[in-house]
């Protein structure tokens, strides 16, 4: 048993993590071949629905759906439907917390990939100043706002506006990245369109080329760069704390080195700074466990599943890691 | 006239130089059962000290005056790494011609040293490289740019705690980066600083075995040995120092193993802060063993702090390299240069648990007021968990001898009161 | 009967007290330290131990303290200077429990001592490099107003009005100071009081800085100066308690030492 640990904890969990999503991205998008549908429609991640091989759905598509509906008929069998398919999403959720963003979605993968490749290319990544950053921040939860609000809008007249049209059905989807980037990976390019059937979905889908044409981009010279706005991140975020999969931090242990912010893809500095929290885990994280990886401290930083550890920093590990490297 | 008395000077300097290494080393080892791998160690002093301070090392060499210093970068242009800071009372007295009375020992040791020696060092030492850290060092180095050395001053930020800082240092360790190209003519590549970096890493890894040893309680080894040790980093050549590092651990570790242990059983372990105990002078680390106690952790910038951390990097790539390097510079940095300096703090108090502390011993150098002034929060820290802390207020001179080993053996002699009231 | 020896050389006298097995005070001597000290300081124990018909094996043990401490060779154990004092205070019966600072102006140095609930160590800080607010600079002082050093309290107690100021705490520049106020026309008693303001006011400085509590012991040689212990009362604005025979408390305390080490290496020996 502790033998096995410290080959877990000596190990590379980037390397691992780089095969868990290939396997993952081949389960999601070319799932449906095999005839698996992964956990159907309540996938805490970007599994897009616009795929038609898809393993799995992702949440946010029937949660727009669903929340179609006049809020008088919320106590009847459409207001359940509501209900048992978030109890499902969250159920999922909770087992790997935001572990879904970093080890399963597809379009976090994708993004990886988009790194990787420049990498390969030898051209650095941009950073931009904390200012800029803490704004960023914010625009995933307008999103989900925004979301919430347009769906239920159509079947309701929210602040004494008049009802939307039905061209605002899922309309965060009409500008996802998901929806014009995953289905390429089937060979079918019919999302890279704009759509002019009615002023609203020229709009809708024209900001959707355009958000594509950043998702790539931003992902080029950032890392994660589309994962910062992505108001999946911000639904998880809200229930995180319940997440059974952890990353738990020692405050007493850290010495403030900083090698767990230097490595994060997504910039999260509370990680190296702050010493209060014992919970960790920021809205941004997507549980990818690189900091855990680069920290030198003994148990300092750890992901625990039902408070069991999983992952853990040890000298050793670190050493092993950052040691012999070319 | 004047050539001539400089030489006499000189001679009679370095004379007194050779004594008080001589005299420091004797009594280092003097002490029962020594590890047969420190013989390295003792030896490597002996030889260097014999010809007054080496600068043997094949090619470029760039001196540093303290360890905010990337030494991987360093390394990976070609040069050799050589710090320079200075523990000899016969060049703190040489350096008094340059500096105030109250200035530190180190700060006026290093310029009374490249001032005596300057015939072989202005030559050898390609670059000079001062961070603008303590006031005794930044003014230091404009004295020595007058001497004709070839100064590079770093630029550090006062504080560690704002992005801005971190991107500033950054910067200043790029501008150093393309000195050092300019310097020895050779390209920085990710194959040279990568090799630079796993070296140093394993230094550091090394380092931390023997940092993790001193741990153990009965103690294995002696502090004066690990300082001894990690002064020896200050000029050796590293691959050397790091196969005598690993024969030490490995020689440790059979010891532990057996149950062998050095000094008295229930010796009070002593934690060591403040100003930088280097050769010649390990007074106070050498008058508290020889008191009966063990220095069994140390947080000063000629050891611990100079060999713990380890540089990180994701992207193996000169743009993710180079400002890792610098990071591990700054970060962890627990020097009281910088203001809001909690890092020290929370840190003693972390060692203090992990090594079983029963006594903190603050030495600082008359003249430096960084430290002298974080000494009280720090009392005040430690006292709070009933951990007693001396703090000894001396310089290079042996003088205060008598007077300093009554305080330590009070201050040892109240710890074991204290532990068999227990 | 079985006798323990305390013996502390200081720089400037060597003081033995031997204890009996109640722990009191059996014998004491004192004898300037010289250069010869090892050799005076073995005199002197051997003339004590005549004088009081004791026999050297009946000395159970003995601790050493002081500057000399290490080269007193016969000693079983050495014992530092600030733990002997705070033994000796602890055990001297002279209002033992009211305080928990010690003052201790020696030959060459002045201490303070912090004690805890129980009496033992829990600071002490000590005044750096120069002799002054010592014994030396009191006798620096009687020299050159040509006075006996014991004479000082006296010339202080019939001081009247105001205190000549002395400004230099350096032994050099105060011996020039108390000569150009001799010949500016102050009073003997006048410049006696002034160096014993000045002593109180630099050591009560020091003893600031580790913070003082309760009521403060006050011993060493100078302590039987009546006119120093009233400015250190005005100085600290606390009562001092002075033991009957202050210059001895450091070694006593090491007699005490002495014996707790005996009865330890006692049971050791019957388990
Ligand atoms: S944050 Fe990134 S990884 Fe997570 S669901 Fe959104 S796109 Fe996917
Ligand atoms: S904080 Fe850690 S787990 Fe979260 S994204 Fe950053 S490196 Fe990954
Ligand atoms: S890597 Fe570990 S020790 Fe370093 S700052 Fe991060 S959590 Fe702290
Ligand atoms: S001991 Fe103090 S003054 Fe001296 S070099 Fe270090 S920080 Fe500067």
């Amino acid at each position: 048993m502790k033998r096995l640990r410290q080959a877990i904890n000596n190990s590379d969990i980037s390397r691992f993590r780089f095969h868990f999503q290939l396997f993952a991205f081949g389960l999601l998008i070319y799932g449906g071949y095999l005839a698996i549908d992964f956990g159907s429609n309540y996938i805490p991640a970007f599994a897009c629905p616009f795929v038609e091989t898809r393993g799995g759905t992702c949440y946010l598509y029937p949660l727009q759906h669903q929340l179609n509906m006049p809020l008088s008929q919320l106590f009847s069998g459409r207001g359940i439907g509501l209900l048992t398919g978030f109890i499902t999403f969250l159920l999922m959720f909770v087992l790997f917390n935001k572990a879904w963003c970093g080890f399963a979605c597809p379009l976090g993968t994708v993004q990886d990939w988009i790194t990787k490749l420049r990498n390969r290319f030898g051209i650095r990544y941009s950073t931009y100043s904390e200012t800029v950053f803490s704004r960023q921040k914010n625009i995933k939860y307008v999103l989900l706002a925004l979301l919430l609000l347009l769906s239920l809008g159509m079947s309701n007249s929210l602040f004494g506006m008049q009802k939307l049209s039905g061209d605002f059905s899922t309309s965060y989807c009409m500008i996802c990245p998901g929806r014009t980037v995953l289905p390429l990976f089937t060979g079918d390019m019919s999302q890279l369109v704009i759509d002019f059937s009615s002023k609203t979905k020229t709009v809708l889908t024209g900001l959707g080329m355009a958000v594509t044409g950043l998702f790539f981009t931003g992902a080029f010279v950032k890392k994660r760069f589309f994962c910062l706005l992505c108001p999946m991140s911000a639904l998880q975020y809200i229930f995180s704390k319940a997440g059974l999969l952890r990353l738990k931090k020692d405050g007493m242990k850290c010495t403030r080195c900083g090698n767990c912010y230097r490595v994060c893809d997504v910039g999260i500095r509370e990680i190296a700074d702050d010493l209060e929290s014992t919970m960790i885990v920021q809205d941004d994280c997507m549980m990818c466990l690189k900091c855990v990886s680069a920290c030198p401290e003994e148990g300092c930083l750890k992901a625990t599943f039902l408070g069991l550890p999983v992952y853990e920093a040890t000298e050793q590990g670190f050493f092993k890691r950052m040691g012999g490297r070319s | 006239m004047h050539t001539e008395r400089f030489e006499r000077v000189k001679k009679s300097t370095n004379l007194h130089f050779t004594m008080e290494a001589d005299e420091a080393l004797r009594k280092i080892e003097d002490f029962p059962s020594n590890p047969g791998a420190m013989g390295y160690f003792y030896d490597l002093f002996r030889s260097v000290y014999a010809n007054g301070g080496s600068l043997t090392h094949k090619g470029t060499i760039i001196g540093t005056m303290c360890v905010q210093v990337p030494e991987e970068l360093i390394l990976a242009a070609g040069a050799v790494p050589f710090r320079l800071c200075n523990g000899a009372h016969a060049f703190d007295q040489a350096g008094a011609e340059f500096m105030p009375a109250k200035a530190c020992s180190l700060a006026r040791a290093t310029v009374g040293m490249l001032h005596i020696n300057r015939s072989v060092h202005k030559e050898r030492l390609g670059m000079v490289v001062v961070p603008a850290t303590c006031d005794q060092k930044r003014k230091a180095g404009e004295l020595l740019r007058e001497m004709g050395y070839n100064v590079y001053i770093l630029e550090v930020p006062s504080s560690k705690n704002s992005e801005e800082a971190r991107h500033y240092w950054q910067n200043s360790v790029k501008r150093f980066t393309a000195e050092l190209q300019h310097l020895t003519g050779r390209k920085i590549t990710k194959k040279s600083l990568g090799t630079a970096i796993n070296l140093t890493n394993e230094a550091r890894r090394q380092f931390r075995r023997l940092y993790n040893f001193r741990k153990i309680s009965p103690p294995v080894v002696y502090g004066k040995d690990a300082l001894l040790v990690s002064n020896a980093y200050f000029f050796d050549d590293k691959e050397r120092w790091l196969q005598a590092l690993t024969d030490l651990n490995n020689e440790l570790e059979l010891k532990a193993l057996k149950g062998e242990s050095v000094g008295n059983r229930h010796a009070p372990r002593i934690l060591f802060t403040g100003s930088p105990p280097v050769f010649p002078h390990l007074k106070i680390p050498l008058l508290l063993e020889q008191s009966g106690a063990i220095v069994a952790a140390d947080e000063v910038c000629s050891s611990t702090r100079m060999l713990y951390d380890a540089v990180a990097y994701d992207e193996s790539a000169l743009y993710d390299m180079i400002p890792s390097v610098a990071d591990r510079y700054l970060k962890p940095c627990t020097c009281p240069f910088l203001v809001l300096n909690d890092d020290r703090r929370r840190r003693l108090k972390d060692m203090a648990g992990q090594f079983a502390i029963d006594g903190i011993v603050y030495q600082i150098f008359s003249g430096c007021h960084l430290y002298e002034m974080e000494q009280r929060t720090i009392a005040k820290t430690f006292a709070d968990s009933g951990i007693p802390l001396l703090f000894l207020e001396t310089d290079y001179s042996q003088e205060d001898t008598g007077q300093l080993s009554t305080r330590i053996e009070a201050f040892l002699e109240s710890i074991k009161a204290r532990k068999r009231r227990k | 009967m079985k006798y323990f020896c305390g013996i502390d050389i200081g720089s400037t006298a060597t003081k033995i007290v031997l204890t009996d097995e109640e722990g009191k005070i059996a014998a004491h001597t004192t004898a300037p330290t010289g250069s010869h000290f090892h050799k005076n300081a073995v005199e002197a124990l051997e003339a004590l131990l005549c004088r009081q018909q004791i026999k050297r094996q009946d000395i159970g043990y003995i601790v050493s303290t002081g500057y000399g401490r290490k080269l007193f060779k016969e000693a079983d154990e050495t014992i530092s200077e600030i733990t002997a004092n705070a033994a000796g205070a602890r055990n001297s019966g002279e209002g033992a429990g009211t305080f928990r600072t010690i003052i201790n102006i020696g030959g060459q140095d002045s201490k303070i001592i912090l004690l805890d609930d129980e009496g033992h160590v829990k600071h002490f800080t000590m005044n750096d490099k120069c002799a002054a607010g010592t014994g030396r600079f009191l006798e620096m002082a009687a020299r050159n107003l040509e006075i006996e050093v014991d004479e000082l309290g006296d010339y202080h107690m019939k001081s009247t009005g105001v205190p000549a100021t002395i400004n230099s705490t350096c032994t050099v520049f105060a011996e020039s100071e108390i000569i150009s106020l001799m010949a500016g026309g102050h009073s003997r008693e006048a410049i006696v009081a002034g160096i014993h303001y000045s002593i109180a006011r630099r050591i009560s400085r020091l003893a600031g800085k580790i913070g003082i509590e309760d009521k403060v012991f006050f011993d060493g040689g100078p302590a039987l100066n009546r006119g120093l212990v009233a400015s250190f009362e005005d100085e600290l604005m606390r009562e001092i308690v002075v033991p009957e025979t202050p210059q001895i408390t450091t070694a006593f305390g090491a007699a005490v030492i002495a014996q707790e080490a005996f009865a330890a290496e006692g049971e050791k020996i019957n388990v």
